[in-house]
């Protein structure tokens, strides 16, 4: 009930004209990263993060989160209408959605996909509700080496089930690590890592490495395949969109089923991707017209996109409630609320009641207001698609240089901003995964800190990371989540070897 | 041409003298146990440790794989079409300062990619350099650096 009260109050904040606005800006100018390819929600609300650094918290939030639904939203427009996946979190719906728009229903495919991508949403942000006060009350009672705990269970789900090479994992997490490092050290007040740089004393903004990693190294990887857009007819017939969507019950089962993967790995920070892919497989998998998948099966479209969704909106529980983000996106926004002077983790739902329960309002308004946006402009964003990229990639460049440039009006930034591009194109050219090391550069140093401050505690000795149930059971978990994986790997190569001989 | 070897290779290369770098200079820091408990510099020196060894692993690992070519002339091309410039945008701006490099960046490459659309791209830079000062130094009071040449004319 105490929930149920404050979020009206927070229905109160977030329905007030300017906050609209904010919402229609951000639903667009995310559809808009969401259907352009080599732009997503990390790149968009990192290029978008200077321009919020002047305004009020709860509308900054409400801006940025809004952009991330309209992307999520966007990046299916151009899985299903071009088999392009404007997101990595929308691969997995152009398996399904591209081939039945292809056999002439695009609308029948974007309605399936709008709809349980809303219902996704709709579960993450219930779930929010429900549970958010109770994990920050929780979360209280937390002290450093708890706090040390649930940071390694976040990192070891990384590296144990990200699906990319654990030794790539594994550097990419520890470059984030060595980056959140330099600077002034935050427990002995001395300097680190700067390597004769004096500038580098105010530490490595992270706006400034994840507009390189995403934002020019994205644009690198694009530039090298010329887009051949081959455009399906993009009009959207009404009646069919309403006939899809009451007939979207009959996939209850699997609507609720993809609903909790996606919350589940929104809140270990699987993330997305992952999600999607996951509910896609265990779909196909577990489902009686399995023979169809691939060839236009609304399941397969329903499974992975309920899954992205309900993925990208529980993945801001964790950043709330505990202060660690659930996917890449979740931790830019978590390095925003940083640089707005808040303190993401448990004391916000007592020290920014407003601010929480404003954003957990707007979650609900957002993704309505970004299905009926996103149904009004498909034909828009679809002619932008050929817009060509010798145009978007300039001002994707200058974009990056200015709000690396506006972060602390430092041109070292700048410079520093075009390296990380280059960085992020060889990671992601080669399998390193991005995300890792995005957390790392996040929540690099309050780890480190919470690790070092236990130490203190149990002057030296490691056992205080086992001294009551709650920290054995989360160090216990996150190691499991690092050894199995490559136990399993393991296995599977000794017994796929023989096979391979005979 | 670039097979996946060489790009494997350079980054576990570079990836490698970084973690080098974190290892050497987190030295200075001191590593173990101190008298204000574990010193500043252990975080970083495992840190460096774990990038330094994870990327030998990498070295190796990437120069077994077999020559297939990851980047053919034409993406290189590409890249290179698109980096070099951008880079050459950046290398400027404390010379010209960002408005000027941002016009004449917009300019050459719509010019260059549109040829003969010289208005269309002359307009597009000078509406490129209008909405940064609109945003950025009327809206939200962020001064963006004229650079050298700025600092002479007075603006």
């Amino acid at each position: 009930m105490e929930n149920l009260e404050a979020l009206m109050h927070g229905f109160g904040i977030a329905l007030s004209g300017n906050h609209i606005f904010l919402m229609l800006i951000g639903v667009l100018l995310g559809i808009l990263v969401g259907v352009l390819p080599g732009l997503g929600a990390p790149n968009g609300v990192s290029l978008l993060l200077p321009l919020t650094f002047g305004m009020q918290p709860v509308s900054a939030i409400i801006l940025l989160s809004c952009m991330y639904w309209g992307a999520l939203f966007g990046g299916s427009v151009t899985s299903i209408l071009f088999n392009i996946p404007g997101e990595p979190s929308s691969v997995a719906t152009t398996f399904d959605g591209y081939p039945m728009a292809r056999d002439g229903r695009p609308t029948t495919a974007l309605a399936t996909a709008f709809g349980s991508a809303a219902f996704g949403a709709l579960a993450g942000v219930i779930l929010i509700t429900l549970s958010a006060s109770w994990v920050a009350k929780v979360a209280l009672a937390f002290g450093p080496a708890e706090y040390f705990a649930v940071y390694f269970l976040a990192f070891a789900s990384f590296v144990g089930m990200g699906g990319s090479p654990p030794v790539k994992t594994l550097v990419s997490l520890a470059i984030g690590f060595a980056l959140a490092a330099v600077g002034i050290d935050t427990v002995s007040g001395s300097v680190r890592l700067t390597m004769g740089i004096d500038e580098l004393v105010k530490g490595i903004n992270f706006v400034v490495a994840v507009m390189g990693l995403f934002g020019i190294g994205e644009l690198l990887i694009a530039v090298e395949d010329e887009f051949h857009v081959k455009a399906i007819s993009s009009r959207v017939e009404w009646r069919e969109v309403f006939r899809t969507l009451a007939h979207l019950p009959r996939y209850g089962w699997v609507l609720l089923r993809s609903a909790v993967i996606g919350c589940w790995m929104g809140i270990t920070p699987g993330g997305p991707t992952a999600a999607s892919f996951m509910s896609y497989g265990i779909a196909k998998r577990l489902s009686p017209r399995r023979a169809n998948f691939g060839k236009g099966e609304p399941e397969g479209i329903i499974a992975p996109e309920t899954a992205d969704h309900a993925a990208g909106t529980s993945a801001l529980l964790p950043m709330l409630a505990l202060g660690i983000p659930g996917s890449a996106t979740a931790a830019v926004m978590m390095g925003g609320l940083m640089i707005w002077g808040l303190n993401p983790g448990p004391m916000l739902f007592i020290e920014q009641k407003d601010f929480v329960w404003g954003l957990i309002a707007s979650m609900y308004l957002g993704n309505v207001v970004a299905v009926i946006l996103v149904l009004l402009t498909v034909p828009i964003f679809a002619a932008l698609m050929r817009v060509p990229f010798f145009i978007i990639a300039p001002l994707i460049v200058i974009i990056c240089a200015v709000g690396a440039y506006s972060v602390s009006n430092s041109y070292l930034d700048v410079v520093m901003m075009m390296g990380f591009g280059v960085l992020g194109y060889l990671f992601k050219k080669l399998h390193y995964p991005l995300a890792p090391m995005v957390l790392a550069i996040v929540i690099g140093d309050k780890a480190e800190d919470a690790f070092r401050q236990s130490m203190l505690m149990s002057r030296g000795s490691l056992g205080i990371f086992f001294s009551n149930t709650l920290v054995t059971t989360l160090v216990l978990l996150g190691a499991a989540l690092l050894v199995l994986p490559v136990i399993w790997q393991t296995i599977g190569k000794l017994t796929a070897r023989p096979r391979l001989k005979s | 041409m670039v097979s996946g070897r060489a790009l494997e290779t350079a980054t576990a290369l570079l990836t490698g003298a970084f973690g080098l770098a974190v290892v050497v200079s987190s030295l200075d820091n001191g590593i173990g146990w101190g008298a204000g408990g574990v010193d500043a510099g252990t975080f970083p020196f495992i840190v460096g440790l774990i990038i330094l060894g994870g990327s030998l692993f990498n070295l190796v690992q990437g120069w077994l794989q077999a020559r297939t070519v990851v980047l053919r002339a034409n993406e290189l091309k590409r890249l290179g079409a698109l980096f070099i410039p951008a880079a050459v945008y950046v290398g400027v701006i404390p010379l010209i300062g960002m408005y000027l490099a941002s016009a004449i960046y917009v300019f050459g490459a719509l010019a260059w990619h549109k040829r003969g659309a010289l208005l269309f791209s002359a307009v597009a830079a000078i509406g490129t350099a209008l909405s940064l000062y609109v945003i950025f130094e009327l809206t939200f009071q962020i001064s963006l650096p004229r650079g050298a040449l700025g600092d002479i004319m007075g603006f």
